[in-house]
């Protein structure tokens, strides 16, 4: 029986990690690097080296665009995540039957092509501002966590339930107490795909309108033939996504220390 | 007196505490899980249900919990309701499992129905160090409940059913899952509890020298439909220990259990 530490472990763990995604960064680099001057067409393959030339052309303005779409892409995992909480939360008290008419509204939404949902959402709101963008990430974000969390609010272990019945619990405090905690690994799962989601709303957002943000920059620098800057703003891109995912395995070995251990040990 | 209808079957102590009329449980589907039950308990009694799975044990408990209600009959707890006595927090439920929060390390799993109730904070603190401290588990308080065997997982779930001080203990087979060795030593400890704290316990078990051990008296039950078919009073003195099981007055009581068991069966065979 070892003991649950989650201090020891996290630090373990970052040091782990850390140590082999530096690895693994070298290695591909390198042979990105290496693969790109044996081909020798930089307009279709330009290396590590001439990317990052790329950017150090136009450091502030890319940056500029960076921060526009890293604004797009928080703002819309926040509020996308939020309102998929408050929903699953919600489709949790609703009537059955107003549950499943809604859940059905979800799924229909779901089912139609993000793409097109996309477009429409810019023609609404506008290309100027970064609300449509917003929104888009936001869509993305929400439906990439409403169902998991509902799902894993709902089917709670009936004798748990019980248990807080005896206790003569109301439903707030069945909601602190087991089906938000409960679920809550799933959740941080959910969330992590929520994150990627986002950032792939806000591009595919930028690309349908917009004058500012990595996306437009991906369009323009494509018109004009600038590969290596479309590379740099897909970097840029990966980066952002990444700086989420590990502040949520941060959160995650927080709030749900207890499972990643438990599993570990099951 | 020994073979007597359950109705005339009433309890020993000063005041009936638990009084079943007339109950009977019908579910959904129509299996009658519990045909025309009734049965007073007194407070302070041990009184153990047993029977072969599906005669309504489980079925007779969560209709004293209030967790389902009845087809027909009534059920008074201290004069209350079934519902009533649940809102005043008068029973502490004992799963089959120990249906631990896997979250909430062992303390906190003690403290978990205080802050529901909303004890205060010292008051929470304070019983639940009591109550881990009265089922040995003290120097476990900050392990997680995953990281225990079944019987210290047990143990847990019988201090946080008593954490709150509740009237009645109601347990539904706890010791079923563990090994003979740890579920005697549970039985043991679970009669001192019951001695030191004054509780009323209605006890769920299908394993007779269990049943003799434990209880004041022992409630023989027989399925389809469940019936509560004989009342079975147990005189063994108190306090019991490890030579109860092997004295003369305990194989008699056993083997009284038994065939009350066999002749239940019987019956089933005859309708
Ligand atoms: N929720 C339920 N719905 C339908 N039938 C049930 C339900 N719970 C129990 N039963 C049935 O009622 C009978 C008694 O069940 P139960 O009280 O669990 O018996 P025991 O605890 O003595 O094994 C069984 O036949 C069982 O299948
Ligand atoms: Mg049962």
């Amino acid at each position: 029986m070892s003991r649950f530490d989650p201090e020891a472990r996290r630090m373990s763990l970052a040091d782990n990690e850390v140590t082999r995604w530096l690895l693994f960064g070298l290695v591909f680099m390198t042979a990105w690097e290496v693969a790109a001057t044996a081909y020798d067409a930089p307009f279709l393959l330009p290396g590590p080296s001439r990317i990052f030339a790329e950017f150090v052309r136009a450091p502030g303005l890319i940056m500029i665009n960076a921060w526009i779409t890293t604004q797009e892409i928080v703002l819309g995992f926040l509020i996308g995540s939020a309102l998929a909480m408050l929903a699953a939360l919600v489709l949790l008290v609703v009537p059955r039957w107003l549950e499943d008419f809604i859940f059905r509204a979800v799924i229909t939404l779901n089912s139609i092509p993000f793409v097109a949902l996309a477009s429409l959402v810019v023609v609404w709101l506008g290309a100027n501002t970064i609300a449509s963008k917003v929104a888009i990430a936001g869509l993305y974000a929400f439906f990439a966590l409403v169902y998991f969390a509902h799902k894993e609010m709902l089917s709670t272990d009936p004798l748990k339930e019980e248990l807080l019945t005896s206790y003569n619990a109301d439903f707030g405090q069945r909601v602190r107490y087991l089906k938000l905690p409960s679920a809550l690994p799933v959740i941080f799962t959910s969330l992590k795909g929520a994150a990627m989601a986002a950032v792939n709303g806000a591009i595919v957002g930028e690309l349908f309108g917009a004058f500012q943000g990595l996306g437009f920059m991906i369009l323009d620098s494509r018109y004009v033939g600038n590969t290596a800057r479309v590379f740099v703003a897909a970097v840029l891109c990966t980066l952002v996504g990444w700086i989420m995912l590990g502040i949520l395995a941060v959160l995650e070995r927080r709030f749900v220390g207890w499972h990643l251990e438990m599993t570990r040990q099951t | 007196m020994t073979t007597a209808n359950a109705s005339e079957g009433s309890a020993t102590a000063a005041r009936v505490l638990v009084s079943v009329r007339n109950v009977t449980m019908i579910y959904g589907g129509g299996t009658v899980a519990l045909k025309d039950a009734n049965l007073d308990i007194g407070q302070g009694e041990f009184v153990s249900l047993i029977g072969p799975s599906g005669c309504g044990k489980t079925t007779l408990l969560r209709l004293l919990a209030d967790l389902i209600e009845p087809s027909s009959g009534s059920i008074s707890i201290g004069g209350k309701s079934p519902a009533e006595a649940r809102r005043d927090r008068a029973y502490g439920y004992v799963f089959q499992a120990p249906t631990l929060m896997e979250w909430r390390t062992v303390l906190a799993n003690v403290l978990l129905p205080l802050e529901v109730m909303g004890f205060p904070r010292e008051e929470r603190q304070r019983r639940a160090e009591a109550m881990l401290a009265l089922v040995g588990l003290e120097k476990f308080a900050d392990k997680y409940p995953w990281q225990l065997s079944g019987g210290m997982q047990q143990r847990v779930s019988i201090a946080r059913a008593l954490s709150f001080d509740p009237q009645l203990l109601y347990m539904d087979e706890p010791f079923g899952a563990l090994d003979e060795i740890t579920r005697e030593n549970l039985n043991l400890e679970l009669l001192r509890l019951w001695r030191e704290t004054g509780k009323t316990v209605i006890f769920v078990t299908h394993s007779i020298p269990e049943a003799v051990f434990l209880s004041t008296r022992i409630v023989v039950m027989t399925p389809r439909p469940g019936k509560i078919e004989t009342v079975i009073p147990v005189d063994l003195p108190q306090p019991r220990d490890f030579e109860t099981r092997e004295t003369a007055r305990f194989f008699e009581i056993a083997t009284e259990v038994r065939e009350a068991l066999r002749k239940g069966h019987g019956y089933e065979v005859e309708v």
